[in-house]
């Protein structure tokens, strides 16, 4: 099956740059995006389109 | 600074909003009455009228360019312009480029409703507009990033909102498609070649193509959803963090996806393997972000029973989910094998688009019109109306087109014991379903019905408004955000537009080399013995033929690698038999059979009997008649210039071949029209059209290639 997919397939070394961009991006995200210091950070975020404007 | 005597104003420029809500109204009627004469066309061929300029063929592009380009295109840059302002808390960068925008992009319609009825097209699907035109979308997307990003350098607010997050990916990534794949070579003022060929073209393609569904109607459609949702109910979103694994996941994944536009076909397995793993891992964001938006709503769900707008956007965002659920399914190979070209695909585009797009769209419109026009709605009932009569059209359209295509889908593969096709008359299978083209044009009418309403709320909203509506406006500065240089990490990061636009610009553009790289370098894929033969001039005349009736839009050239594929068309098409291909054609529907292998399966007069009147020889087809084809003169004129330009692609032409290309063309069309005349057809045919396209059709599948 793996043979079979890979058949024609010349540029390995791709696949292992895919793979490790791939992972690397992700696991840092996540550890990134729920670091818990940043709470009060999302909060203020999450609340620019709350934001009234003024009419005149 | 920031007393009340020294307080300056920010006033935002809704005028531009305006001019382009009216411009979704206007477009998306056209859109929509041009898919409903499509949808009739299909259940009832007189419905062609035998015009050539409306016929299924054209009408179909003008369909499907208006309802992304013109109706969701205006939609995005309607709510853009009126988010980002108050996001950024900035006026728009320049008032002249938001207009040079607006206009230009009203002129690239007109320009496309023009061309391509008089069969102006590059045949390449979603992006069938000529160089030209080509050209002004690419300047005119450069003005509005301008202004886009200009209004992101002097805005009043530190940070950026998601939304403006997906708007960025948006900008920059349709630009990056959008060059890719038109890269041509103009053989005349509308027409050119792709500088991709074959394998590489339908790559290409479908990258663009997945990604037009995820960068033009996904993207900044998000955007919309994380700014009005959240403004509308008045709670902010579920989960901010969710939204940024939404954001990077989708940007990063989307663009490895279109591979699985192209399952079973020569396409090389790990191409198509890559693109169905990476659309089932769209799974994840998708329904992240599905679920991000409606969570929004906790704690205000009462809404949905008073306020038709929140149940537009409920409903879109539900469809979202609905959509993004079933494009990873259809994805999987196995599926897909039973999906592919039937008209199941047809109906998840149009859950997306009716449902996800429209409904996101006239959502937008209740909401911005009575606020921008400093009035009420000015019938909510009407509205109540609107939603359930374009929800029911969505859902028929959807249940008619599952329907139909499952039953097709599973009439082409039928095989009895012996091991032959249970249906081998295409035919057959395409009488099973015409009763549900039927219903989905009821469907149609029913969307359209809701749609009309709405524009006459909003026509009779704007009436009713006071005559002059105060601008909105924020003070200036404003107080809230921090100071950029205390602070580190992702929030300098989100600060920082300029490497935030660089990180988004990497995320795509990996996916996109790592998948398509290795295919530049076709020769590996072919051996040298097996190159096919180039078409003839004759032959070259006809394609052209091919492409400009847009036969494409129902016929295939791929026969996948399926045992019910090769046993009702014969051997599985290869990569060398279309490496000449520019464009490709290999297909996305078969409304009716691969033509593939159609060289030699009948003879001359066949052709021309059938292009003439298409049921003289296939009872029950639905074929629209092309009797123009027999009296329009073929262009040999310019064969010279156009084997000329191919032979500069790498097609091997000799230099013989290109000089006397018209010569050769004339001699050839003579051999065909006297071998129709001899067998009863009219004489003097030798100079039409049709000539053309028969010396094509009878070369598919016989260049070799194999």
């Amino acid at each position: 099956m793996k043979q079979e997919a890979f058949q024609q397939y010349t540029d390995q070394d791709l696949t292992i740059l895919g793979l490790f961009i791939f992972v690397t991006f992700f696991v840092g995200l996540l550890f990134w995006v729920y670091r818990r210091t940043q709470a009060p950070h999302y909060k203020y975020m999450s609340q620019i389109p709350l934001e009234g404007e003024q009419k005149s | 600074m920031n007393q009340s005597s020294q307080e300056k104003f920010v006033y935002y420029d809704d005028d531009i909003v305006k001019k382009f809500l009216w411009a979704v109204v206007v477009w998306g009627a056209v859109a929509m009455l041009a898919g409903i004469l499509a949808a009739l066309q299909l259940a009832w061929w007189p419905a062609n009228m035998g015009l050539e300029w409306i016929t299924f063929g054209r009408l179909r592009p003008l369909h499907t360019n208006a309802a992304i380009f013109a109706f969701a295109g205006n939609t995005i840059f309607a709510g853009i312009y009126h988010s980002s302002q108050r996001l950024l808390r900035a006026r728009m960068f320049n008032d002249g480029l938001s207009k040079i925008h607006f206009w230009g992009w009203q002129l690239i319609i007109v320009l496309a409703a023009l061309t391509l009825p008089f069969g102006f097209t590059t045949g390449k699907e979603y992006a069938e507009l000529e160089w030209p035109i080509d050209i002004s979308i690419a300047v005119i997307w450069v003005v509005f990033a301008v202004n886009l990003f200009g209004t992101i350098a002097k805005r009043k607010e530190r940070h950026l909102y998601v939304a403006i997050w997906f708007y960025i990916a948006t900008v920059i990534t349709v630009a990056v498609l959008h060059i890719v794949n038109s890269l041509a070579i103009p053989v005349a003022f509308l027409k050119s070649y792709p500088i991709w060929a074959g394998i590489q073209d339908g790559l290409i393609q479908w990258w663009y193509g997945h990604n037009a569904v995820a960068f033009f109607l996904t993207t900044p459609f998000l955007g919309l959803m994380y700014y009005y949702v959240p403004k509308i109910v008045n709670r902010p979103v579920y989960s901010y963090r969710l939204s940024i694994i939404h954001f990077w996941a989708l940007v990063f994944l989307y663009i490895w996806a279109g591979p699985h536009h192209l399952l079973y076909t020569a396409l090389p397995d790990w191409a198509q393997t890559l693109g169905m793993i990476f659309s089932l891992m769209l799974w994840a964001p998708s329904w992240g972000g599905m679920i991000n938006g409606l969570l929004t709503l906790r704690g205000v769900w009462h809404l949905l029973r008073t306020e038709p707008t929140v149940k537009f956007l409920v409903a879109a965002v539900t469809f979202y989910g609905m959509s993004t659920f079933e494009g990873p399914l259809m994805s999987i190979k196995a599926v897909n094998s039973l999906a592919h070209y039937t008209d199941w695909v047809v109906g998840h585009a149009h859950a997306g688009a009716l449902g996800w797009n429209g409904f996101m769209a006239f959502g937008m419109l209740y909401y911005l019109v009575p606020k921008l026009w400093n009035t009420k709605l000015y019938s909510v009932k009407m509205a109540n109306t609107h939603f359930w009569l374009g929800l029911s059209g969505v859902l028929l359209y959807y249940v008619s087109m599952l329907a139909a295509g499952i039953t097709q889908g599973l009439m082409w593969r039928a095989i009895d014991s012996q091991g032959h096709l249970v249906y081998p008359d295409f035919v057959e299978t395409v009488r099973a379903i015409q009763p549900l083209f039927w219903v989905r044009l009821l469907s149609g009418l029913l969307y359209y019905v809701g749609f009309i309403m709405m524009i006459r709320n909003l026509i009779a909203t704007v009436k009713g408004a006071p005559a002059t509506a105060p601008a909105e406006k924020v003070t200036e500065p404003v107080t809230a955000g921090h100071d950029l240089s205390n602070e580190k990490g992702h929030r300098k990061l989100e600060g920082l537009a300029t490497v935030f636009t660089v990180l988004a610009l990497i995320a795509i553009l990996v996916g996109s080399i790592i998948e398509i790289y290795p295919l530049i370098n076709i020769s590996k894929y072919v051996e040298p013995a097996k190159m096919p033969q180039p078409l003839t001039a004759l032959e070259l005349a006809g394609r052209d033929v091919y492409i400009k009736e847009g036969c494409y839009v129902c016929h295939s050239q791929m026969i996948r690698k399926m045992s019910s594929d090769v046993l009702r068309y014969g051997p599985a098409s290869t990569i060398g038999e279309s490496m000449y291909d520019r464009p490709f054609q290999w297909g996305s529907k078969r409304s009716g059979p691969d033509l593939a292998r159609v060289g030699g399966k009948y003879p001359n007069l066949w052709h021309y009997r059938h292009m003439v009147d298409p049921r003289s020889t296939t009872q029950g087809s639905l074929m629209p008649p092309y009797a123009w084809l027999g009296t329009n003169d073929a262009d040999f004129m310019s064969l010279r210039k156009k084997l000329s330009a191919m032979k500069a692609l790498g097609v091997p032409y000799t230099d013989d071949m290109v000089a006397n290309a018209d010569g050769a063309a004339q001699a050839d069309a003579k051999k065909i029209a006297e071998d129709l005349a001899a067998n009863g057809a009219p004489a003097g045919l030798e100079k039409t059209e049709l000539v053309a396209l028969i010396a094509y059709l009878q070369s598919l599948g016989k260049k070799g290639g194999q």
